[in-house]
């Protein structure tokens, strides 16, 4: 099928509902064109071109982590005052980045975001692999990687148990929870799909192994009311870990007591901040990906629109929450405190907060416009923009804080090695590899949840569905408010 | 055998792997019984396997040769002072013993104290009995133990670089040598040896025609010149801080590494405790910042030409006589307060670097202001000198000295540049050395004979104030080799040669073994009752009033290394990487100048310059350093070995080529060459107007509390109102330590700490922590446990922002681990690896640790140590290469080439493997021995004694940390807290005792003692320092 050209279906108007599937009109078809990347025999030239651009920065980050253990963490950058890098910088900006999965799939949900359901399945894939990304650093960054397993509490011969006042603890719990809950959500979601996609197989491979994914599902009511009352259960558990896995990250550092690092407003700052970047990394990745595989009646603009303003609110309050540093930096009165935060705008790694603020504070604000906000080209750069912004938040928070604490006999600076830095790139390596996998052998979106939003989903219409009052298309409603 | 069992020598440059040291020395007798690891026909039991009687026979006997005795780590040792053919009582393997010994320094001997673990010497310490250690040391004497056991020292006899035996040598001299000592030159080392001069003198008479040359390139000539003319003979000043109140020095750094520094640094800080409300003061003048002129309670940093010009004021009491070539103008602060407000001092000193006339002037004010005798006096030096380095140099030209006998030393190196002793030598067709290493010296000279290393031979000395000490060898030498007296006794064809006899002879040439006065000696280290300070005789002669000063515009001044000396210690890891105390530079000599001449001439830290002086130049990295007078640029010496050393190889620039004989200051021509070094600190610097730069101004006073003694004794805790802290509250329970026997503490007086180093060395040798080389020091990843903080505060201009010209004090203080009761380095660590133990010792448990780091992230001191490599398995330092592996990396090696490093480990502490954190422990190991003796005792003891004792009870000064062990100053100080009479109990309630960042509420079992300072001035000073 063609792609027929976009409507526009950004219009406000409340007594409307806004057409959120494009162009189509059957069940059939929206099935057809979101399995189509997954059914064609060959998928585009740029999808293996992709794979092979991931996989070997995949390889890269293997060899890397494995000249690591072989040699010592010695071969990155961390020193005595900064004792964490790049790795920690890391793993905060992959755990944030897994965060907008829950908060779509499981928040979005039980408030009734019907827009969700064209984001969430990737969404979620994307939290997935980017908590695989984040859970490799803390594992290899230790001394010992061969002893990373002293950091579960395991029943063991020397009858040790790990310490329990440690964030680093509290973080293997609250990552390791948010794992488990984020991929038995993603899997429970598509076990219907999973199903179509069985019943679609052209090939005995695949049919089995579809077969075996779904778990015998046979759509049937009974079916569909268990999975509907597990997947409302789950989204209820998945709500507190929104908020739970990034503060507990936030502890890392809000419970030592490091200038800069040991402050109250950190967890609220890290959830907001790990919103955002996860929404930002959304649209970094729906963007191309719509237009590849033709998803473009599915993640409409008005999909994306939305998305922008929880883009622009979260930054804002990441914005906040920055002045507030600086503001509680200097009402404490404390010396160290009001350094630090000065040091960080003004000392020797200024350019790295100045980066920080005018991608993650400035940035967003272009999304205040309209124009902004629908405008795929604007959309794609702020939100890389926002990316960069926020892994630099987490490098001027690790770094910076460290390289000049207490004593100024102690301090140093970070540079990173090549090691480091090809690490990191390794990481996204090992990102894009599972998911350029995703789209190309899993439902990219959740198709049964889809055509539930779909007008023809609804046969007893009460006068809110689209198409039923006169005058009620995307068209009009554009013409209204641009009327007021 | 399998090939991998087989010696490797077929190279001397590449590595070369041992399975044992008698592989490694690989004389005659080993060669041919290699392969030869276990005892003869041992391993051809092994093979066969049927005759397990006899192989256990044969290993018995080994194990029952091995590992006894003072020889213990040759199998078959010849000789024997005290054979152990049967366990000396009150001996037990495992427990360390303890051997007095000396260790020549400077032409002075060092008293020590020496550990021995099973055989192996692993620390030293100070000799408590010694006049000029009273039980502590420098940092060279900590760090001698490591040249031991440096596998880069020579092992052999060598003729013409091929190896050839100490038989050979022997014969040769016998043969060759010149009688009668025609055409004979002897260069040797000051020595303050008795024997040794004892053997000079046979040398002498044997060979009447001989030169005999004492030379060192860090001798204070100009003292001995001055001297000479004043009281006739050889004399040295040997002053008493501990009386003088009112000190002078013009460019002294009587504190700074030397031979005297233990006793100075003594002496000085004993006039640093307040008592009565008084403490001595200190005037320095000087063109570099020394740590005596970062002590002395007023400085001014003057230029060569202006120092003299103070002389001269004061001696000639502003008459205005002068010697100086061009005129200098002394500041009026200065001559104000020379001539009013310091009062008359009771002591003048003058560094080495003065011309021969100030040293003069000196003795001569000494001697108005009643200090002799009484603050300082005078011993006579031996001198067998009977010609100069520059005729023996000369004759080695025109012929008239065919051969050359070096003893020790390196003149090689170091010799005066414009002698062209390096090509004379190697022209010569006779050339002798005996020396340490295979040096440059060595490398000139047809002969190489190694020398033992002063734990290996018998030795005496004589300390600073003439007592004579008698050193015993700790361990059989390991490959061979002769001590300096040894070999004069050989070329002087004594009969007798041997160490142990020569000494005995010197001592008393009656006594033998068993001779109880000897016995006494040698157990003690000094023999009683020779000191030989006098007050010589009045001044005789008047020196011509020459100094051949001129005031120049840029000026090169030279200085001893405070971490090599002249060189000799180039080789030794501890010293490269020990940071010099107020550059806080590791593994590189640096020019150091003013802020402002740097701003002048537009560089910045490691920006090179070329400096010329006359014909020479040299390119060297500018490291600026507050407080230097402007337009001198300070060349420490000793670096640029050329050597190849795996540790000294490519460590800084050798400075030697400038200098002249006898040259301290020069004019000079310093230019920018636009290229840059790095250097590797360990300390970053951050200009005044930067913001981190200020921040660390702003908080200094907070951390290092200082005030004037006038301040102190209006009110005495006035410390405490430097920085107020409220009551905090943890939101964990607290440590309550209910049940604790002890308490450790630790207190550290920041008015006597001077910065010497001694007690970062100590550590290192104390606690086995690894070297880690340049690379690793330039990220910040040095090892030491114990640091010394050092920060230079500058005065506000008058819009209240910090001054980088003016400096207004400097800030030594020595950081280690606070061991905090809440310690928030245990609340973040996942596995527990750092806990608290009943005693309060915050403690590492390496075996757990898996290397999170993240207790040294919350760690405020900052103290906490990563191992980032296996830094024990990374051999050479210095090049790592890309992959940062070493081809042992992998490999285990018991034996082969880091067996003889690891001979120095001290056996109570683990070695630890990289992906570890590590930190200071108190010397846990040394709390803990005591602790089992005591408990031991106790348990003996009668029921009602027991009952009178129930805490078991530690004598306060029984246990004793390496740090405080090493410390000259006595500003360590350690032991309970519970009990209230302990040294510590009393200095923590001081009033001067404060605890840094207490605001953390971390309860810190570290407190300092705050710096006090009594300048001239120092009434004036109202609030703080710095406020």
């Amino acid at each position: 099928m063609t792609t027929l050209p976009l409507k526009d279906n950004t219009g406000e108007n409340p007594s409307q509902r806004a057409q959120l599937i494009l162009n189509h009109t059957s069940f059939g078809s929206v099935t057809d064109d979101i399995l189509k990347g997954n059914e064609c025999p060959k998928p585009p030239r740029s999808w293996y071109i992709a794979l092979a651009i991931s996989f070997s920065m995949m390889s890269m980050l293997g060899v890397m982590i494995g000249y690591l253990i072989f040699t010592g963490v010695g071969v990155w950058g961390n020193n005595n005052p900064v004792a964490w890098g790049y790795p920690i910088v890391n793993f905060v900006f992959w755990v944030g980045i897994g965060h907008a999965g829950t908060l779509i799939s499981a928040i979005l949900f039980l408030f009734r975001q019907k827009w969700r359901t064209a984001i969430n399945r990737f969404a979620e894939a994307m939290t997935i692999f980017a908590v695989i990304c984040a859970g490799t650093f803390p594992g290899i960054h230790i001394g010992r990687a061969w002893l990373a397993y002293w950091l579960f509490p395991i029943p063991n011969q020397m009858d040790m148990w790990p310490q329990f006042r440690s964030p680093l603890l509290w973080d293997v719990f609250a990552v390791g929870t948010y794992f488990t809950v984020s991929l038995l959500f993603w899997y429970l979601g598509m076990i219907p799909d999973l199903a179509t996609m069985r019943d679609r197989a052209n090939s005995k491979v695949k049919a089995i192994a579809y077969g075996i994914a779904s778990l015998g599902w046979r759509g049937s009511m009974r079916h569909w009311h268990r999975y509907e009352r597990a997947y409302l259960l789950l989204a209820a558990l998945a709500t507190p870990l929104v908020l739970s896995v990034h503060s507990v990250v936030s502890f890392d550092f809000a419970v030592s007591q490091l200038p800069g690092w040991h402050t109250t407003i950190f967890p609220p700052y890290f959830v907001a901040g790990a919103i955002f970047s996860g929404f930002a990394m959304v649209m970094t990745l729906a963007i191309p990906a719509r237009e590849l595989w033709g998803l473009k009646n599915f993640i409409t603009t008005r999909h994306l629109e939305n998305m922008c303003k929880v883009v622009l609110l979260t930054g804002s309050m990441v914005g906040y929450a920055y002045s507030m540093e600086f503001f509680i930096a200097w009402y404490s009165g404390e010396i160290y405190e009001s350094f630090t935060f000065i040091n960080r705008a003004f000392g020797p790694y200024g350019w790295a907060y100045w980066i920080m603020v005018s991608c993650n504070v400035i940035t967003p604000q272009i999304f205040w416009f309209k124009k902004a906000r629908t405008n795929i080209v604007i959309i794609f750069i702020a939100s890389l923009l926002v990316n960069v912004g926020m892994w630099f938040e987490r490098f001027v928070i690790v770094v910076t804080s460290l390289a000049n604490d207490f004593l100024p006999s102690s301090w140093g600076m970070y540079e990173p090695t090549y090691v480091d830095v090809l690490t990191f790139l390794g990481s996204f390596g090992l990102f894009m590899t599972f998911f350029l996998l995703f789209i190309r052998y899993l439902p990219v979106l959740a198709i049964a949840e889809l055509k539930a939003i779909m007008p023809e989903a609804d046969p007893h219409g009460h006068g809110h569905s689209y198409n039923e009052m006169e005058g009620e298309t995307d068209a009009s409603a554009k013409e209204m408010e641009e009327g007021e | 055998m399998s090939s991998v069992n087989e010696p490797n020598q077929n190279n001397e440059t590449g590595r070369t792997w041992w399975r044992s040291l008698d592989e490694a020395v690989a004389t005659e007798e080993t060669i041919t019984t290699a392969p030869g690891e276990f005892a003869e026909g041992s391993s051809d039991l092994l093979a066969t396997g049927d005759d397990r009687r006899q192989f256990l026979k044969i290993m018995g006997a080994s194990m029952a040769l091995a590992g006894l005795g003072v020889g213990g780590c040759r199998r078959w040792p010849k000789e024997h002072i005290v054979p152990y053919a049967h366990r000396p009582q009150g001996t037990m393997p495992g427990n360390p013993e303890y051997y007095a010994s000396c260790f020549d320094f400077g032409g002075i001997a060092q008293g020590v104290l020496v550990t021995s673990n099973d055989g192996r010497p692993t620390k030293i310490e100070g000799n408590p009995m010694h006049s000029g250690s009273k039980g502590a040391t420098d940092a060279f004497t900590q760090a001698s133990i490591l040249d031991l056991y440096d596998p880069d020292r020579s092992k052999r006899v060598t003729y013409g670089g091929e190896a050839s035996s100490m038989s050979a040598f022997k014969d040769w001299a016998v043969e060759y040598l010149p009688k009668q000592g025609k055409g004979t030159a002897v260069i040797c080392e000051p020595s303050s040896s008795p024997t040794f001069h004892r053997m000079q003198r046979a040398f002498m008479k044997k060979n009447p025609h001989a030169i005999w040359v004492e030379y060192a390139p860090l001798t204070n000539t100009n003292e001995r010149e001055a001297l000479h003319h004043a009281f006739g003979g050889h004399w040295v000043a040997v002053p008493d801080f501990s009386k003088a109140k009112n000190i002078l020095s013009i460019d002294a750094d009587f504190l700074g590494a030397g031979p005297m520094q233990v006793q100075n640094t003594q002496g000085w800080s004993a006039g640093r405790k307040v008592q009565h409300g008084a403490m001595s003061r200190l005037l320095m003048f000087e063109t570099g910042l020394s740590i005596t002129g970062s002590k002395a309670d007023d400085r001014f940093a003057l230029s060569p030409a202006g120092l003299l010009a103070v002389a001269e004021l004061i001696a000639f009491n502003g008459t205005g006589i002068s010697t100086i070539e061009g005129s200098v103008e002394l500041d009026d602060e200065i001559v104000q307060l020379l001539k009013d407000e310091f009062g008359t001092p009771d002591l003048v000193v003058v560094g080495a670097s003065q011309p021969a006339i100030v040293h003069s002037l000196a003795a001569k004010i000494n001697e108005r202001i009643g200090a002799v005798g009484n603050t300082v006096s005078y011993r006579q030096v031996a001198n067998g000198s009977n010609a100069t380095l520059s005729e023996v140099v000369a004759g080695m030209k025109d012929g008239r000295v065919t051969t050359a006998v070096i003893v020790g030393g390196n003149p090689t190196f170091d010799a005066p540049q414009e002698l062209g002793f390096a090509e004379a030598l190697e022209a010569l067709n006779a050339s002798v050395c005996l020396s340490y290493y295979n040096d440059e010296t060595s490398q000139a000279c047809k002969w190489h004979v190694n020398q033992a290393h002063w734990l290996e031979a018998w030795n005496d000395g004589t300390a600073a104030d003439g007592t004579t000490c008698i050193g015993q060898p700790l361990i059989e030498a390991l490959f061979g080799g002769l001590s300096a007296s040894e070999f004069v006794a050989i070329l002087a064809g004594e009969k007798v040669t041997d160490s142990h006899t020569l000494v005995q002879t010197t001592f008393n040439p009656n006594s033998d073994k068993w001779d109880p006065a000897w016995r006494t000696a040698v157990h003690d280290g000094v023999v009683a009752n020779t000191k030989t300070i006098e007050k010589p005789p009045v001044n005789r002669k008047e020196m011509p009033l020459v100094s051949g000063v001129t005031a120049s515009a840029q000026t090169v001044l030279f200085t001893p290394s405070p971490t090599v000396w002249d060189g000799r210690f180039a080789n030794n890891g501890w010293m490269q990487e020990l940071p010099d105390t107020l550059t806080k530079l590791t593994w590189d000599n640096a020019v150091l100048l003013s802020p402002a001449t740097a701003r002048a001439l537009d560089v910045k830290q490691g920006d090179m310059l070329r400096i010329e002086v006359g014909g020479a130049s040299i390119e060297i990295a500018a490291l600026p350093v507050p407080g230097t007078a402007d337009d001198c640029f300070v060349l420490p010496l000793g670096y640029g070995r050329k050597f190849e050393g795996r540790v000294c190889k490519g460590a800084g620039v050798d400075a030697y080529p400038l200098r002249n004989e006898n040259m301290w200051s020069a004019p000079a021509k310093v230019t920018k060459t636009g290229t840059t070094y790095p250097l590797a600190t360990t300390q970053m610097h951050f200009a005044v107007d930067t913001t981190p730069g200020k921040g660390a101004q702003d908080r200094m006073p907070l951390l290092y509390r200082e005030g004037t003694l006038d301040q102190y004794n209006k009110d005495p805790g006035f410390v405490s109102h430097i920085g107020h802290v409220p009551h905090s509250l943890s939101i964990y329970e607290e440590h309550q330590f209910e049940g604790a026997k002890y308490k450790w503490g630790m207190s550290i007086d920041l008015s006597t700490c001077t910065g010497c180093n001694s007690c970062v060395a100590a550590c290192h040798a104390e606690n086995n922590i690894p070297i880690v080389g340049k690379d690793q020091v330039l990220v910040g990843r040095e090892m030491h446990w114990l640091r010394i903080d050092r920060y230079f505060a500058f005065a506000k201009d008058s819009h209240g922002a910090y001054d980088g010209d003016k400096l207004e004090s400097v800030a030594i203080q020595p950081v280690t681990c606070h061991h905090c009761e809440n310690a928030p380095c245990e609340e973040v660590c996942p596995v527990a690896a750092t806990v608290h133990d009943i005693d309060g010792l915050n403690v590492m448990v390496y075996n757990r640790c898996v290397g999170t780091r993240y207790c040294s992230n919350n760690c405020p001191f900052k103290v906490r140590r990563f191992n980032y490599f296996d830094y024990f398995r990374r051999d050479p330092l210095r090049s790592t290469g890309l992959l940062q592996v070493q081809p042992d990396y992998y490999v285990k090696t018991q034996s082969g080439g880091k067996t003889l490093r690891a001979m120095q480990f001290n056996p109570d502490v683990t070695v630890r493997m990289r992906g570890v954190m590590e930190k200071c422990t108190f010397c846990t190991q040394r709390i803990q021995r005591v602790k089992i003796a005591t408990k031991n005792a106790w348990v003996k003891k009668t029921d009602a004694q027991k009952k009178a004792d129930p805490r078991v009870a530690i004598p306060d000064g029984s246990i004793v940390t390496a740090c405080q062990q090493a410390c000259p100053a006595d500003a360590i100080v350690f032991g309970d807290l519970l009990d209230e009479k302990s040294r510590v109990s009393k200095l923590h309630k001081e009033k001067r005792s404060y605890e840094m960042l207490e605001e953390l509420n971390i309860k810190s079992r570290l407190k300092y003692l705050a710096r006090l300072t009594n300048p001239v001035h120092g009434a004036t000073v109202v609030e703080g320092a710095h406020h």
